[in-house]
Parts: structure tokens; sequence; C-alpha cells
């Protein structure tokens, strides 16, 4: 019992980061109606930004900074393609066309970075906040977890309560008539891609220490990330956020359980097959079609 | 300094030989259009970028080219690209020994070429002098014998390691499982166990290649292990230490393979006070004062070619090839080189703690002594100035 206890909070730090990550797919679904693959990749892009200035000799804090900067960017560039060219495109064919941004970013990412080198990642909160059922809880996956449940509540804050909300929400379920009513979509439709790309960027940073510091691994988080954001259909953020936590914690528990420790990267994908079977428990065959 | 002498004596008393049995026939190897047709399949673009092997061995071959060749036959060396991928790797084979008559592969790397290809060199009678050896397939065919000790036999070295100098009472391994991979690893630890005596207290095959380690160094932790053995390459390395720090866990010595062994590791693990030991392949390549490294160093730095632990491979894999050419009497041929390394008398190099020998074998794993690193504060220290020589199971 004890034993399973400790590889449950074991796997809280990769819990906070699927649901801060997941949280941040659900905001882009619902603000611009994209399943966006490239969201871990972006905030990477930002993270290795930091990495290269930090490396080349610059303050830590203006080289977060600047990284944010870089994240931003990159988040507006891939939201400037995905609005220009894909804005009246289904749901579908906008998540095929970031997949494909994911394979690209992915591609160059890793030969701008060095490929498997590790870098030198520095640690923005480093030590250790408390000490439970054996395991270190790190004040970076306190942070992620806290960082998950913040940004739940101001995106349900953000999206019911503020006359922007209002509109985005306009704007990603009709983004024709949206523009005929006098939205600016274009305009809105970027700063949403730039304050997740920002957001993002931020996450990564704390999360990267933790993780394997390459550009491909830290980019593929956005799969475990997808997965808790289906757990909450793409439309709930709290929902997510508690799927992207037991995410985390299954997977802790699977590791310590030989027997089925080696099938423990499938668990996402177990989730995401549970959601759908369940989500769809009601519907007739011919709907669900 | 003894045994330099020795080694010295041996090495004029070898050459006199060798001139004598020069001058006895009189002939050498001899060519058709006055080149040596040589090939290498490596992964150059793609996942990983293993080109660092065989472009060694061409500066080794340009070297000798540039002294007018072995007996006026120069050497012809084609580098094929596989991208990781099996169909261009098969291709890139057939292409190198049907079109290019290629006498045989040296200093090959790839993620993929001993899977793919061993089949083939088997069925067209080539042997391949693998500069690095990454899969499994690379120590298990009868036509590739690696120059390098490869991730199989250098677990069990590292483990053997533990138990003799480091008193390691609880040893644990932990491996990532790529491809086909499981049983080579876990025949490693079974050898380990024969050599040793000792029983493994914790195995774990399902090391994830991305994914929080917490879980695992916890478990290890709880487990009581004194060392722990992994096969993780350079992120991963980095990762674990860092997670192992971030879970304040002291007592445990880390083991790891041949690909933690970087200066990057180094550089980001500085901070961290985890006794940290890896497995060389060859004489390590950060002594760059070594006696051992000198020709290596020397023949690098006139090609203009870095020195890393990876171009130590090529120019090995060059070098042991061009002393097996070089006892050819007659014309070198596909089947002259294979008669030549099959019944070849072990040859020794300074860059290797074990003689190379290709042999009849129906497979090779010449290689079986590595020097062990330890990480000081953020630079590699070596622990074992003597090779490592692993003993034949009982």
């Amino acid at each position: 019992m004890n034993a399973l206890l400790t590889s449950a909070v074991a796997g809280l730090t990769a819990g906070g980061t699927y649901a801060l990550l997941g949280v941040c797919a659900v905001f882009t679904y619902r603000l611009v109606a994209v399943v966006n693959f490239t969201g871990a990749a972006i905030g990477t892009a930002g993270t290795f930004a930091l990495i290269a200035l930090y490396e080349a000799g610059f303050p830590i804090w203006p080289s977060v900074l600047a990284g944010i900067a870089a994240g931003t960017l990159t988040g507006v560039t891939v939201g400037y393609i995905m609005t220009r060219w894909f804005g009246e495109a289904s749901a579908s064919t906008k998540a095929a066309v970031t997949v494909a941004l994911l394979v690209g970013l992915i591609a160059v990412g890793l030969r701008l970075t060095g490929g498997q080198h590790p870098h030198n990642m520095p640690e923005l909160f480093p030590g250790s906040a408390f000490r439970l059922a054996g395991v270190e809880v790190t004040i970076a996956s306190v942070l992620t977890i806290g960082l998950a449940v913040l940004f739940t509540i101001l995106s349900d804050l953000f999206l019911h309560r503020t006359k922007v909300g209002l509109n985005l929400r306009a704007l990603a379920d009709r983004p024709m008539a949206a523009e005929l009513l006098g939205v600016r979509v274009q305009l809105l439709s970027l700063l949403v891609w730039g304050m997740t790309g920002a957001f993002t960027t931020f996450a990564l940073m704390i999360i990267a220490p933790q993780r394997s510091p390459n550009f491909m691994t830290l980019s593929l988080l956005v799969v475990p990330a997808l997965a808790a954001a289906l757990v909450g259909v793409f439309r709930s953020f709290w929902w997510t956020l508690a799927g992207g936590i037991a995410l985390g914690v299954v997977e802790g528990l699977a590791s310590s359980i030989d027997s089925i420790s080696q099938y423990r990267s499938a668990i996402p994908f177990l989730v995401v097959l549970a959601v759908l079977l369940w989500s769809q428990r009601e519907a007739r065959w011919d709907e669900a079609r | 300094m003894h045994w330099k002498s020795k080694l010295l004596a041996a090495a004029i008393a070898g050459i006199g030989l060798a001139a004598m049995a020069g001058t006895a026939s009189a002939a050498g190897p001899t060519c058709k259009d006055g080149a040596i047709k040589v090939g290498a399949v490596s992964t150059v673009t793609g996942p990983a970028d293993f080109s660092e092997v065989p472009k060694a061995t061409q500066a080794a071959f340009d070297a000798v080219n540039a002294a007018g060749g072995i007996n006026g036959c120069k050497i012809d060396y084609t580098i094929a690209d596989d991208k990781a991928d099996p169909a261009v790797a098969a291709q890139a084979a057939r292409d190198l020994i049907d079109n290019k008559e290629a006498v045989a592969l040296v200093g090959s790397a790839s993620l993929l070429d001993c899977a793919v290809n061993s089949a083939t060199y088997s069925r067209k009678k080539i042997l391949s002098v693998q500069g690095l050896g990454v899969d499994a397939a690379c120590f298990s065919s009868p036509n590739v014998a690696p120059v390098n000790v490869g991730p199989y036999t250098l677990s069990t070295a590292m483990a053997y390691y533990a138990t003799n100098e480091l008193k390691t009472k609880k040893l644990c391994a932990f491996f990532i499982i790529i491809g086909g991979t499981q049983e080579a690893y876990k025949k490693a630890i079974e050898n380990w166990e024969k050599i040793s005596g000792q029983k493994i207290h914790l195995i774990d095959l399902t090391l994830p290649f991305q994914g929080d380690l917490t879980p695992y160094v916890i478990k290890a932790r709880d487990a009581g292990c004194d060392a722990v053995l992994t096969n993780q390459v350079e992120p991963q390395v980095v990762q674990l230490i860092k997670t192992v720090d971030a879970q304040k866990i002291s007592g445990i010595n880390w083991l790891f393979l041949a690909p933690g062994y970087t200066e990057q590791v180094a550089k980001a693990l500085a901070d961290t006070k985890q006794p940290i030991y890896v497995g060389t392949e060859w004489e390590p390549y950060t002594e760059k004062n070594s006696a051992a490294n000198a020709e290596w160093i020397a023949d690098m730095q006139k090609a203009n070619r870095p020195l890393t632990a990876f171009s130590q491979g090529g120019y090995l894999a060059a070098e042991l090839f061009l002393k097996a050419v070089a006892s050819i009497d007659g014309e070198v041929t596909r089947e002259s080189v294979a008669t030549a390394l099959h019944d070849m008398q072990p040859l020794t190099n300074p860059l290797a703690g074990s003689p190379y020998v290709f042999g009849k074998a129906k497979t090779h794993s010449p290689m079986q002594a590595t020097k062990v690193m330890k990480l000081e504060s953020g630079a590699w220290k070596v622990e074992t100035p003597d090779w490592l020589v692993l003993p034949q199971a009982k």
C-alpha cells in the first residue's frame, strides 16, 4: 500500500505537466477552434532560446523574458499560418496541419539545437517543497500544478465573464458571422496564439530541467497533454486538469508494477480510447458515425 | 613505464617480422585498376548522425593514399547514407556491393545497417569491419565484427567493475529496450552473473525513452540498490542524475555506457555530487596526452577532423583493415580480403584494450576491454589507468 502511494506521488510531477499543457490545449481549441499539436513545440522553441542565451553567458531572468518573447513569436507565427490559410478549414484539416507543423518544428529544432546532445538547462526554481510518502515533491512540480489550477480558473473566468472572452467564443464557433458582426477576427486569434505561446514557454521552462533536455522529447509532451484535454472533451478546463494529474499518477503507479510497467507509455492512448467510448456510450451507431 | 618498453619491443619485433615476411614472398597485395574499393553504410542524415565514424576512416585512408597507397594501391572509399531507413540501407548496401564492387565494408556506423544488411553480407560473402556496432545484429552475425565493445559486452564489463572495484553487493540494472535488444541485455547480465557468481538484485527492462524518471529512481532507492547500471544515452543520463538530485538520493553509484561519455554530459552535470561512472569503447578520447591516442590525434589533426570517440572507431577500423590487406599476397578481391580476415592473427592497437580478430566464428565481439571514467566537477577522470579486461565466463 505504502509502495503504491509512493509511486503515485512520484507520478505527480508528470501529472502537473500534462495538466498544464492540456489546459493550454483546451484554451486554444475553445478560442480558435484548432486541436493544436504544436503547443509543446512552441514552448520548447522558447525554452531553447533561453538555453542558448544562458549558455552564451547572459543573466538568467532577462534570458527568461527573451525566451518567452521567442515563444510568443513562434506561437504568433504558427497562428498566422493557421488563420491566414486555414481559417475556414475543417477542424480535422487544421489538426492535420498542426501535425505537419510539429514534424517541421521538431526537424528544424533538432538540427539547430545539436540533436541528442544535452544542454545545460538552468533551473528557475530549484529545490524541493516538501516530502510526501518518501518522495521529494519539488518546488517546480508544485508550481506546475499550481499554475495549471491558476490557468484553469483564469480561463474559466475569462471565457465566461469578459466581453473579449465572449467575442473569442463567437469567433471559434462561427468565424465568418463574428467577422460580419465587427469582431476583429485575425487580431484576436493572433492574440490567443501569442498568449498561449508565452504561457506554454514559461511552463516548459519550469518543466524542462526535470525532463530529457532535447527538442523532440519536450515537443512530444503534447501527446499526453492532448489525452488530458480529451478527458475534458476539449471543453471543460477542470476535467482536463483532473485528467492530466490522474494520467501522471496512473503512469507512476504503473511503473511500480512490473507486469504492466513496459506498457506504461501506452496509457495516454488507453485513456483516449476509454474517454471516446464513454462519451459515445449513448450514441447510436448511425449518429456516432 | 615497463609495459611501454615491452610494447615498443613487441612492435619493433612485429615490424621486423612483417618486413621479413614481405621480403620472403616479395609479392604483397596487388590491385587491378590501381585502386582497392571499400565502402561504408552509415546513418548521416536522420534522427542520429554517425558520419563522424566513416569520415575518420576516410581520413586514415587519405593519409595512406597521400603516402602512395598500400603497395601502390590507392583506397577508393565510398560512404553511403542510409538515412536510418531500412529500404535506403538495403539499397545502399546493394549499390556498394554490386555497382561499386567494394571488397569489404570498413568503418560503417548506423542505427540499422547490421539488422537490415547482415544477411546480404553473408549471401554476397563480403565482410564488414564495423566502425561502431550499434544494433544487436552487429554482434550476432558471421560477416560483421565491430571494432567497438558495444553496449552488451560493456554492460557486463561495467557490472563486473561495480562488483570488483566498487564492491557493490546489490547491483540493479535498468535498461531502455529498443527493437530486438531485450535478449542481448538479458544475456549481458547473465554473463556477469556467471563471471561474478552474484545475482542481480533488480533488473527492470521498462525504462522509458522519454517520460518522467522519478518513479524509477524511487524504485532504485527503495530496493536498496548500491549501484545502478543503465544503458541511457546522453540526454537521459542528464535527466536521470537531475531527478536523483531532486529526490536527494545518496549512496548509489551510477554506471553508464559509452554514450554517456561526452563533454556535453560532463558540462551539464558539473554541479552534481553523485558518483557517476561510464565505460569507454576505446582509450578515453578526452585524454589528449595519452601515448595510446598520439597517432590517432596526429592523423585527425592533419585531416582537420574533430577528436571524438566516434572518430576513434572509424580510425581504428581503417588501421586494422589496412594491416589485414597488407598481409594479402596477390590481388585484393572480396575473396582474398575475406580469407585474410578469416585467417588473421589477433591484431593489437593502442586505442583498444583487446586484440582485434575477425575469424570464422558465427558471431563476433572481439573487443572485451574498457576503461572506466568518473565524473568529477564537470570533467571526466580516468578511474582505471589499466584496461579492465572482462574475464571469460566460467
